[in-house]
């Protein structure tokens, strides 16, 4: 981030060759838009060049920032467009291609370590449980939305979330402690 | 609700999804800077972000690196065109001209003139160039104090953080003063000292984690302040678990790729 700071391009390069990959995979999954996601990616780290002083080390590791940043802007795409949808009733045509969805060989060890934590630990949950979490983290929608999309009560959705919320939080406590 | 009831729901409100009183009362909290529950909703947010990575894997287009890469390289790009331009100029004719002896007088005197106005402008140039060297300085002096701030307030909040774990750095120099630790899985390794001697310039104090297996992993390097204090946090990159001591050693300006000398301080993990 220092060699940032300094304007440094070979230091954003760098960057994105470690998170581009998983920050587009994010952003991808919550758009299901390739060319939206392409342009909120590029987006994301632009910001990340301009903004490099309000961000500095010793707030915390760069990655949560980044996908935090990069969730954000993916939410605010998918709002913008269920907005348009409502008014227009319009349907994108450009809809995600399954080559591009593969897998990562050469991905970084410690981040697949918790990649296949996180998914294990979905994969554990009840299937409506998980759904809740997935409504939340991946479309942006709050426990009421969840609530009338699932049809559930509100008060079991906000069970599921917080419940899986804190398993979450120890099974990650777990390793790195 | 106190701060043990809130911290139920810090990682709903890292995911967007706590509404109403219950959002309400937690963002009083973090407006008035509570040392429990600021904590405990960063750590909820590194939580949260990790979800992320449930994301089907996707590679992205190739061509997106170099769209960014274009996009911040334009000033460089201007710069560079600039300068073709500026070598690309027509030169004058080397081929002299013949003129009456009026238009070389006429020529002199604007000579002059332009020699005059140049060195003026040189004089403001250089003025300009001073008033420019001073603001940044201030500019740099400015966002370094801030810089600190924001280190001595994540110290602090490590500190307090019931997640954190307390390790006692003892000197191998009984003349030396202790160095504490404070392990947070999260946030980092805040490190605090008082008392520490003036560090020889060229010279440098690094940390290193020792691992169980394996050789020791350099964390950072510092030196004490004017006033002889130590107050940094470096990022943790490796389990706990997996870690037999934390050590300081002294090493030559910039740091060594690995230790060159008998540490310093040492503080047992595991």
């Amino acid at each position: 981030m220092e060699r940032i700071l300094q304007q440094d391009s070979t230091a954003l390069e760098t960057l994105y060759d470690r998170y581009g990959r998983p920050v587009y995979s994010l952003v991808l999954r919550i758009s299901q838009h390739p060319a939206s996601a392409e342009e909120i990616v590029q987006d994301v780290f632009l910001q990340l060049w301009r903004s490099a002083d309000r961000f500095q080390i010793s707030r915390g590791p760069l990655e949560p920032w980044l996908f935090t940043m990069a969730r954000n802007r993916a939410l605010d795409f998918l709002r913008l467009k269920r907005e348009k949808q409502r008014r227009r009733e319009d349907s994108d045509s450009d809809i995600l291609p399954a080559a591009v969805v593969r897998p990562d060989p050469e991905g970084d060890i410690d981040r697949s370590r918790r990649a296949e934590k996180i998914r294990a630990l979905l994969s554990s949950l009840p299937e409506t449980q998980r759904r809740a979490i997935e409504l939340a983290f991946f479309e942006g929608l709050s426990h009421s939305e969840i609530a009338a999309a699932t049809g559930e009560a509100l008060g079991t959705v906000k069970s599921w979330i917080r419940g899986g919320l804190l398993r979450l939080r120890e099974s990650l406590g777990e390793a790195s402690s | 609700m106190n701060c043990e009831q809130l911290a139920a729901l810090y990682e709903e409100y890292a995911l967007g999804v706590l509404e109403g009183e219950e959002r309400a009362e937690l963002e009083a909290h973090l407006a008035r800077a509570c040392p429990t529950c600021t904590p405990g909703v960063a750590q909820a947010r590194w939580v949260v972000a990790q979800l992320a990575l449930a994301a089907p894997d996707a590679q992205p287009p190739a061509s997106l690196r170099g769209k960014i890469m274009d996009a911040v390289k334009p000033s460089a790009d201007a710069d560079a065109a600039r300068t073709v331009v500026a070598i690309e100029k027509p030169k004058p004719s080397a081929q002299r001209a013949m003129f009456p002896a009026w238009a070389w007088i006429a020529a002199a005197a604007l000579a002059l003139v332009t020699g005059y106005t140049i060195r003026q402008m040189n004089t403001q140039n250089d003025q300009l160039a001073l008033l420019r060297k001073e603001m940044k300085l201030a500019s740099a002096q400015n966002q370094a104090l801030q810089n600190q701030l924001d280190t001595d307030r994540m110290v602090a909040s490590i500190m307090l953080s019931p997640d954190s774990m307390p390790l006692k750095l003892m000197p191998t120099d009984k003349n030396m003063p202790m160095v504490h630790a404070y392990w947070h899985p999260h946030m980092g390794v805040a490190i605090t000292a008082d008392q520490m001697p003036a560090w020889p310039s060229a010279r440098t104090l690094q940390l290193w984690f020792v691992p169980k297996t394996g050789k020791p992993v350099s964390i950072a390097i510092f030196h004490p302040d004017a006033a002889g204090q130590i107050a940094l946090v470096a990022p943790v990159n490796m389990p706990r678990n997996e870690i037999a001591a934390l050590a300081v050693t002294d090493e030559p300006a910039g740091g060594s790729p690995q230790p060159t000398t008998t540490p310093a301080w040492v503080a047992q993990v595991n």
